[in-house]
């Protein structure tokens, strides 16, 4: 287990570069993954084949979109017009989660530059899905979402273009779609799915998402786009997402878990172990110390140990990391500083008086061997085993109060550990059913839970092994 | 007479105890010429170790007095500050070879590196010059070099043994203290290494200070012997001399406590435990066990009442003393006894006279008994004053009253 987990430290920042960890916080870095899918393995429990996520590209880029410019001149006006295509195959089972897309646009003078979008089915369907101005010049990107409960354009274009074109199939009518997606105000109450309308079979089971079904095959977009000066240009992205992704699912920004997860793995060892090993050692000298020189010393460092014992540290943390944001490593200082002295130098001291009663420390005394030389030389050494026991059973606890710490949004902001997972879970509400997610979001609380859960239990396990090795009582015959 | 290398006069200490002061080491005096072995024998808490550890000043925390002098070399080295003691007389003087060897080494250190720690510690010298004379040293022990990269636990008690030794002569000092070197040894393994020994006295010119409770090594090792009795050495004499015809009774004692092979007599034993060192008796500390104890040897009334009620209380004898409803001690050395009123109180006086008179032989301590006046109500024994013993003869000194007396 624990040589799992170094490897895993050890590979990841190989692996999974240290600019991906950066990314992390950056919304924009993350547009191309669905949000709050489940992994991709998980529907071998559903039994369906589970729709994965669909770039198409832009254009100039293998896959993307196919594009065709025109400019012309007319009675000395330009006309510049670019029409923009792109199919692709859907053979899932269930519907995509979303369907977005991205347009980056050139353009003289907005009044009148326009984006028509049109939609092909495979049943050889065409719906006008919406016509638009672009509202921002290249480089950005005009977002256009045909699916989502945004209520602003093109969703309700989109939503319109839907209705009309259901209505002149004869799959609805006015009155039936009206009682079915109320509005209030010009806003719907519930608004329809759309992508289960744009790709289900064209009947009545396609106005009701749970009994709509899939047409499988190729569909595609369609954009023209039209402009008035010669260097107008367009170019567009889509993104068909699916409902499932990776080996560990996306959070509600749609990030990629396994890279927090993986990268979960070095940060927790770094810490637990910087942390346990700078406390413990600490402790044990200054254990030591107070169980050979004895007197004030000892008196002076059994009291401090005492009163450190009964300071409550994560409220202190807590305070802290609320009035000055504390980083990772000023969270590891401050657990330090809380940690000089503790149950351990009480621990070492115990062993100290036992062991500077045996006759080679007299024998080192009788040939004049200083007191710091037999502490460091004689003393230290053999206390050193109970000491490394000592590291790997503190480990889960520094582990344990980063995750807390996390947890309460109080960690470190800019690392994607296991406990600031789980903080975002919680703060989202992941493991509540909906109606979307029946099961709750236990992806993004499992994995990062199991991390914990495995990094304490390997480090326990090894502090046991340590025990089972230096406490003559428990070994083996 | 040469100088000699080591001598000790009246080495006093006492340890603070909830008790009362220990008197571990009480007025021992000894002295030790170059390439002399002084064992030192006595019973289990009498006082040998203390001794040893006093001379090296290596003592524990509740010291209550430590005084008299070790001259050393020429030089008391009571006088030295802890630090001086430390640079001179710690291993580079005087040396040590702790009881029970199997626990005076490191368990976290190599054996190399164990025996050349006092060169480290006393020189700061190069580590791989002092790993070279640790081989050496290691050598003159009997041990191949190649044990110099073991750990302690991977030898066997005899090995770790000539390991002690080994560390012992790394400093070349010229007295080296033995203290039980071969307690929890086999008896072969003994005889090695008390060989060792006497190869090692001879080649490197050293003194011992052999502590022992075995009468046969301490026969092998010694020129000279110190019997320690409750903190104080009651004979100091000439080997050959004290094993053979010693002059304290308790030497006598201890030598015929020794089992010998081809003899029908059974092992003798000393009747009584070791007196308490918090409270030792007065006089003579011996007299409470004591074969041949006497008028002078010391008996106070305190103990004198306990005898007497010892004797009250056995089978055999209760009908032998005087019937007595009460005793008192009115000092050290005076009680009064208030008989069960039958008959007047010079007829008890009577009684007890006789009865004294009869049986000092059996029981020794009716002999302290000075007088027995009659008083009013009480008869008052007075006995005889306490006094330790001095230390009679030059060579061969022994604190007997019977030496005084000219007994035997």
């Amino acid at each position: 287990m624990l040589g799992f987990l170094i490897l895993l430290a050890v590979f990841v920042p190989i692996l999974a570069p240290y600019n991906v960890v950066q990314a992390w916080n950056d919304p924009g870095a993350w547009t191309n993954n669905p949000k709050l899918a489940a992994p991709e393995w998980s529907e071998i429990f559903s039994g369906k084949h589970l729709p994965r996520t669909i770039l198409l590209a832009s254009n100039g880029e293998p896959g993307g979109f196919d594009k065709v410019r025109i400019s012309f001149n007319v009675s000395g006006q330009t006309y510049t017009i670019v029409v923009l295509r792109k199919s692709f195959s859907f053979q899932f089972d269930t519907f995509p989660s979303e369907i977005k897309l991205f347009m980056t646009a050139v353009f003289g003078n907005a009044t009148g530059t326009q984006i028509r979008v049109f939609w092909d089915r495979p049943d050889g369907q065409e719906i006008h899905l919406f016509d638009g101005n672009p509202s921002v010049r290249a480089p950005y990107e005009n977002t256009y979402s045909l699916t989502g409960p945004s209520f602003k354009d093109p969703s309700y274009a989109v939503y319109s273009s839907v209705r009309d074109w259901l209505i002149a199939k004869n799959v609805t009518n006015q009155t039936e779609w009206a009682s079915l997606y109320p509005t209030s105000g010009g806003i719907y109450q519930n608004p329809p799915q759309t992508q289960t309308m744009l790709m289900g079979r064209l009947n009545r089971t396609i106005l009701d998402p749970e009994t709509a079904e899939v047409l499988k095959g190729n569909y595609s977009f369609r954009i023209e786009f039209s402009g008035f000066t010669p260097t107008d240009d367009a170019n567009a992205r889509a993104v068909v997402y699916g409902t499932v992704f990776g080996l560990a699912g996306t959070d509600y920004e749609g990030r990629d878990l396994l890279v927090a997860l993986l990268w979960g793995a070095p940060v927790a060892l770094a810490f637990g172990v910087a942390g346990a090993l700078a406390s413990v050692l600490i402790q044990t000298i200054l254990g030591a110390i107070s169980g050979w020189y004895g007197g004030f010393i000892d008196e002076f460092v059994q009291r401090t140990a005492d009163f450190y014992l009964i300071i409550p540290t994560l409220p202190i943390l807590i305070l802290l990391g609320i009035l000055y944001h504390l980083g990772i490593l000023l969270i590891l200082f401050v657990l330090v500083v809380f940690g000089v002295v503790g149950a351990t130098t009480k621990v070492v001291r115990s062993i100290v008086l036992q062991v500077k009663e045996e006759q080679f420390i007299e024998a080192a005394r009788s040939y004049g061997a200083s007191r710091s030389r037999i502490l460091f030389r004689y003393i230290l050494p053999r206390v050193m085993p109970y000491t490394f026991a000592l590291i790997a059973l503190t480990v889960p606890a520094f582990i344990f109060l980063e995750a807390s710490l996390s947890f309460l949004g109080l960690g470190d902001p800019s690392l994607p550990t296991w406990g600031h997972i789980l903080g975002d879970a919680y703060t989202q509400g992941a493991l509540f059913a909906s109606r979307a997610y029946p099961t709750g979001l236990w992806w993004w609380v499992f994995f990062p839970a199991a991390g914990i859960i495995f990094t304490t239990v390997a480090f326990a396990l090894l502090g046991y092994a340590f025990d089972k090795v230096l406490n003559p009582r428990l070994r083996e015959q | 007479m040469p100088l000699p290398v080591l001598d000790v006069k009246n080495l006093v200490l006492w340890y603070r105890t909830r008790k009362g002061p220990v008197h571990a080491v009480d007025d021992i005096s000894f002295a030790l010429e170059a390439g002399q072995t002084i064992a030192l024998v006595g019973e289990s808490g009498s006082g040998k170790t203390s001794t040893a550890n006093s001379i090296l000043r290596l003592l524990p925390k509740n010291v209550l007095r430590y005084e008299g002098e070790v001259v050393f070399d020429g030089q008391d080295v009571m006088e030295f500050d802890n630090e001086e003691f430390r640079k001179v007389v710690r291993w580079r003087g005087i040396s040590m070879v702790f009881q029970g060897a199997m626990n005076a080494l490191n368990p976290t250190t190599r054996v190399g590196s164990q025996v050349a720690e006092p060169l480290i510690v006393h020189y700061d010298i190069d580590r791989r010059e002092a790993a070279d004379q640790a081989i050496e040293a290691l050598g003159k022990v009997g041990l191949s070099g190649d044990i110099a990269r073991r750990y302690p636990h991977e030898l066997s008690g005899g090995m770790k043994q000539r390991v002690v030794i080994a560390m012992s002569l790394i400093l070349k000092p010229k007295v080296v203290i033995l203290d039980e070197p071969t307690s929890a040894l086999d008896v072969m393994t003994q005889t090695n290494i008390i060989n060792l020994l006497k190869d090692l006295k001879n080649t490197e010119h050293l003194s011992y200070i052999f502590i022992t409770h075995d009468l046969g090594l301490a026969s092998e090792l010694a020129d000279l012997v110190g019997i320690v009795y409750a903190g104080q050495l009651v004979e100091v004499g000439p080997a050959e001399g004290v094993f053979v015809r010693p002059k304290h009774p308790y030497t006598g004692k201890l030598l015929a406590s020794v089992p010998r092979l081809r003899s029908e007599a059974a092992p003798d034993f000393i009747p009584g435990v070791p007196p308490d060192l918090t409270d030792p008796p007065p006089g003579c500390r011996f007299h409470l066990r004591c074969p041949v104890s006497f008028e002078k040897c010391g008996w106070s009334a305190p103990e004198f009442i306990e005898q007497v009620k010892l004797l009250q209380i056995s089978e055999e004898t209760k009908d032998k003393v005087p019937a007595i409803e009460a005793m008192k001690a009115k000092d050290t050395q005076t009680l009064l006894i208030k008989p069960v009123a039958n008959g007047t109180i010079a007829e008890f006086a009577q009684r007890l006279t006789s009865f004294i008179a009869q049986d000092q032989e059996t029981y020794r301590f009716l002999k302290s008994v000075e007088s027995v006046q009659s008083k009013a109500k009480v008869v008052e024994v007075k006995l005889h004053e306490a006094m330790p013993p001095p230390l009679i003869g030059a060579d061969w000194r022994a604190s007997c009253w019977l030496l005084e007396a000219g007994g035997s």
